[in-house]
């Protein structure tokens, strides 16, 4: 594989500098010896207003794979979140290269309160989104509250 | 699938078929200078077969080329009727999983959508599109057009690598263009990494599919690839159509061609053991993915057998070995310490783990144990025979399934043992190698009988009792008797002086066993087709 993964993702880098999204947060996790590792970034997702997400921010790593942007990045949320998909469809069969990190964030915070409820991934969140909204919604606003950025 | 496309496409097929068919007669079904060599040494004890027999399936091997073939004359038929390019007609045939009919149906009601599913042409954008995406080059709409030539008087920036130096570029029809070096990385990338053959736009939410000739293009410094993408290609038609299916051998590339056996109801009356051609070998059965020949016995029953054998039969056996049951509750009872005196957990019945009596004769001056036949002890031990009679039976059915698989196994090494010591005797004796060979048919015909054989005894395991069963245990003690001899005379030592004996007898027990098998197998093909085998559990359909 030729190395396009470093360079593209220094512009990806550059992009999100010039212009993102308003609450969003992206940048590669800085090594202890302050170097910069590019392979792997750490991101902050604002829950949509007028949602239960309102208000949380919520983070997640994303690390990119040496034949990225053939492959898709793996995205995590730390700590593991409260939600029926941890992993957001971004990572799976619909990837395309020209994807963008923006509109890989922009899509999760989607996905976050408009869960695919086909492709659970987390037992517990998905039952209760299924059975009881009410104890979900609580548990999200919840969840939201305790993610509220200092 | 409506049932009206699968009758239309296997008539098809077949006039298709009986064509190749006819020609391959003429050549006299001895394509490659192997068989002709094989042939000439059937003869000697070769049962004269005329007609196919009812065990047999109509079959066709193919070669990789011969499939190729078959593909292209569908995407050249479909090329025709829609007046399309063939490759725009290959896509829409693999969009359409390769069923011409439905696909004409589909076309002639609504081409342009299907164009659109199949990724032939783009989603029709509304003329103002986002302005995140000033790439975007849509021929249609006069605003994109003035984007278009802002494109060009700024420099080709590829979205992908970033890369604003990049001249060669290419697109789909949807235009997103992206450099040469991304298209061909993701390509790879997808065919390699994911052996996927739909190659799809690079851009987000894109369904347009790149045309063969376009992977070919970007392709054309990697053959490799190249290849497996056309084979990848070939790999989904053969998977599409019901008609064909690929030899499951490592490495090979044949196929076989079966209509006979395409549909599931078929599988109900018959056993289709196929072989691609390649190698004698290479057998294996049209309806499902057990390897090798389970005839007679239907795939659902072979099926069934064997996943009973998985769950079952060291299970049973241990029980058989390790325990015994209460001669009073049939609790079954593991002996865990050195006294014989047992008392039952369940039923605190006391007993005696030797002779199955009552302890209580043990204790006092009846003691008998010792007697085989003791009326308490006998009583006892038949009880119990009697509640592990469905274990035993199925043992009974497992081990010799079980030693038939094992016995052929055997018979090929000695085989191999033989052959080494045959190719001695050449070289110390005047024999010929002609004159030795007749030992390397008799172990094949053995091998395969074997094979038959330990199948029966799944077969009898379901077979209702009754007379159509101790019909089919007489063919098949018939069967057993004849390879046993068969294989008997096979272990017998070599030498050179009664060669010709032993040849004349080998060669007489393999023809006599050849016809056994045959008898068998024409029975239990008949059986089928006049519904004459009674099972004692539910076959169900597949």
């Amino acid at each position: 594989m030729s190395g396009i993964c470093r360079p593209r993702l220094a512009e990806e880098r550059k992009q999100w500098r010039k212009d993102h999204p308003f609450g969003f947060y992206a940048k590669p996790i800085k090594a202890p010896d302050g170097s910069m590792n590019l392979m792997e970034w750490e991101v902050g997702i604002p829950g949509k207003e007028g949602t239960p997400w309102e208000g949380g921010l919520y983070k997640l790593t994303m690390t990119f794979p040496e034949d990225y942007p053939s492959k898709p990045p793996k995205c995590k949320f730390v700590p593991p979140l409260f939600h029926p998909n941890v992993y957001p469809s971004g990572t799976e069969k619909s990837w395309k290269p020209a994807i963008t990190i923006k509109q890989i964030v922009l899509g999760v915070q989607a996905l976050l309160n408009d869960p695919n409820v086909n492709d659970p991934a987390q037992s517990e969140a998905y039952t209760m989104f299924k059975n009881d909204k009410v104890a979900y919604e609580r548990r999200v606003r919840q969840q939201a509250r305790e993610n509220v950025p200092k | 699938m409506s049932s009206d496309y699968e009758y239309s496409d296997d008539e098809e097929y077949n006039e298709y078929d009986d064509d190749e068919e006819a020609m391959d007669v003429e050549d006299g079904s001895t394509s490659s200078e192997e068989d002709v060599e094989m042939d000439v040494y059937d003869d000697d004890i070769k049962v004269v077969s005329e007609a196919r027999k009812a065990y047999e399936v109509d079959y066709r091997p193919l070669t990789h080329q011969q499939v190729k073939d078959l593909m292209v004359a569908d995407i050249e038929y479909i090329s025709t009727i829609f007046g399309v390019g063939s490759d725009v007609a290959a896509l829409l045939l693999r969009h359409m999983d390769w069923n011409k009919d439905r696909l004409t149906e589909k076309y002639m009601d609504d081409a342009f959508s299907i164009s659109i599913a199949a990724g032939i042409s783009p989603v029709p954008k509304p003329s103002h599109s986002g302005p995140d995406r000033s790439k975007r080059v849509t021929r249609s709409s006069k605003s994109s057009k003035k984007i278009e030539q802002a494109t060009i008087s700024e420099p080709f920036l590829c979205p992908v690598c970033f890369d604003d130096t990049a001249t060669d570029t290419l697109g789909l029809s949807c235009g997103h263009i992206f450099c040469t070096g991304c298209w061909a990385m993701y390509t790879v990338s997808k065919i390699r990494d994911e052996g996927e053959h739909r190659v799809l736009c690079m851009a987000e939410n894109c369904g347009v599919v790149a045309l063969n000739p376009f992977v070919h293009k970007v392709l054309s410094d990697d053959e490799d690839t190249c290849a497996r993408y056309d084979e990848l290609l070939v790999r989904n038609y053969v998977a599409c159509n019901k008609n064909l299916k690929y030899c499951p051998f490592p490495s090979c590339d044949r196929s076989v061609s079966c209509p006979t056996a395409s549909s599931r109801s078929a599988l109900s009356t018959i056993v289709p053991t196929v072989s691609c051609g390649a190698d004698p070998k290479h057998k294996f059965c049209f309806g499902c993915s057990i390897d090798g020949d389970h005839r007679p016995v239907l795939c659902v029953v072979a099926r069934m057998w064997l996943k009973k054998c998985r769950d079952d039969s060291e299970t049973a056996n241990w029980i058989k070995s390790n325990t015994k049951e209460c001669s009073k509750c049939q609790s079954t009872i593991e002996k865990n310490g050195g006294c014989n005196h047992m008392t039952c957990k369940k039923c605190k019945y006391e007993f005696c783990w030797v002779c199955m009596g009552p302890w209580a004769e043990h204790g006092t001056a009846w003691y008998s144990c010792n007697r085989y036949d003791d009326k308490s002890g006998v009583e006892a031990r038949d009880a119990q025979s009697k509640s592990r009679a469905s274990l035993e039976r199925y043992l009974h059915y497992y081990n010799r399934w079980a030693n038939h698989e094992q016995s052929a196994k055997l018979s090929v090494e000695l085989y191999m043992k033989t052959e080494k010591k045959m190719e001695e005797m050449q070289l110390t004796t005047d024999l010929t190698w002609i004159e030795v060979q007749f030992m390397k048919k008799a172990v094949d015909i053995v091998e395969n009988c074997r094979t038959t054989l330990k199948w029966t005894y799944a077969m009898a395991y379901y077979l209702e009792n009754g007379n159509q069963k101790a019909m089919f245990e007489d063919n098949q003690r018939d069967l057993e008797r004849a390879v046993e001899d068969l294989s008997e005379l096979l272990e017998q030592p070599i030498e050179s002086e009664t060669i010709p004996v032993l040849r004349q007898k080998v060669t007489d027990k393999s023809v006599y066993v050849q016809k056994r098998n045959e008898i068998l197998l024409e029975d239990t093909a008949k059986g089928y087709l006049e519904e004459r085998w009674k099972w004692n559990v539910v076959v169900d359909d597949l």
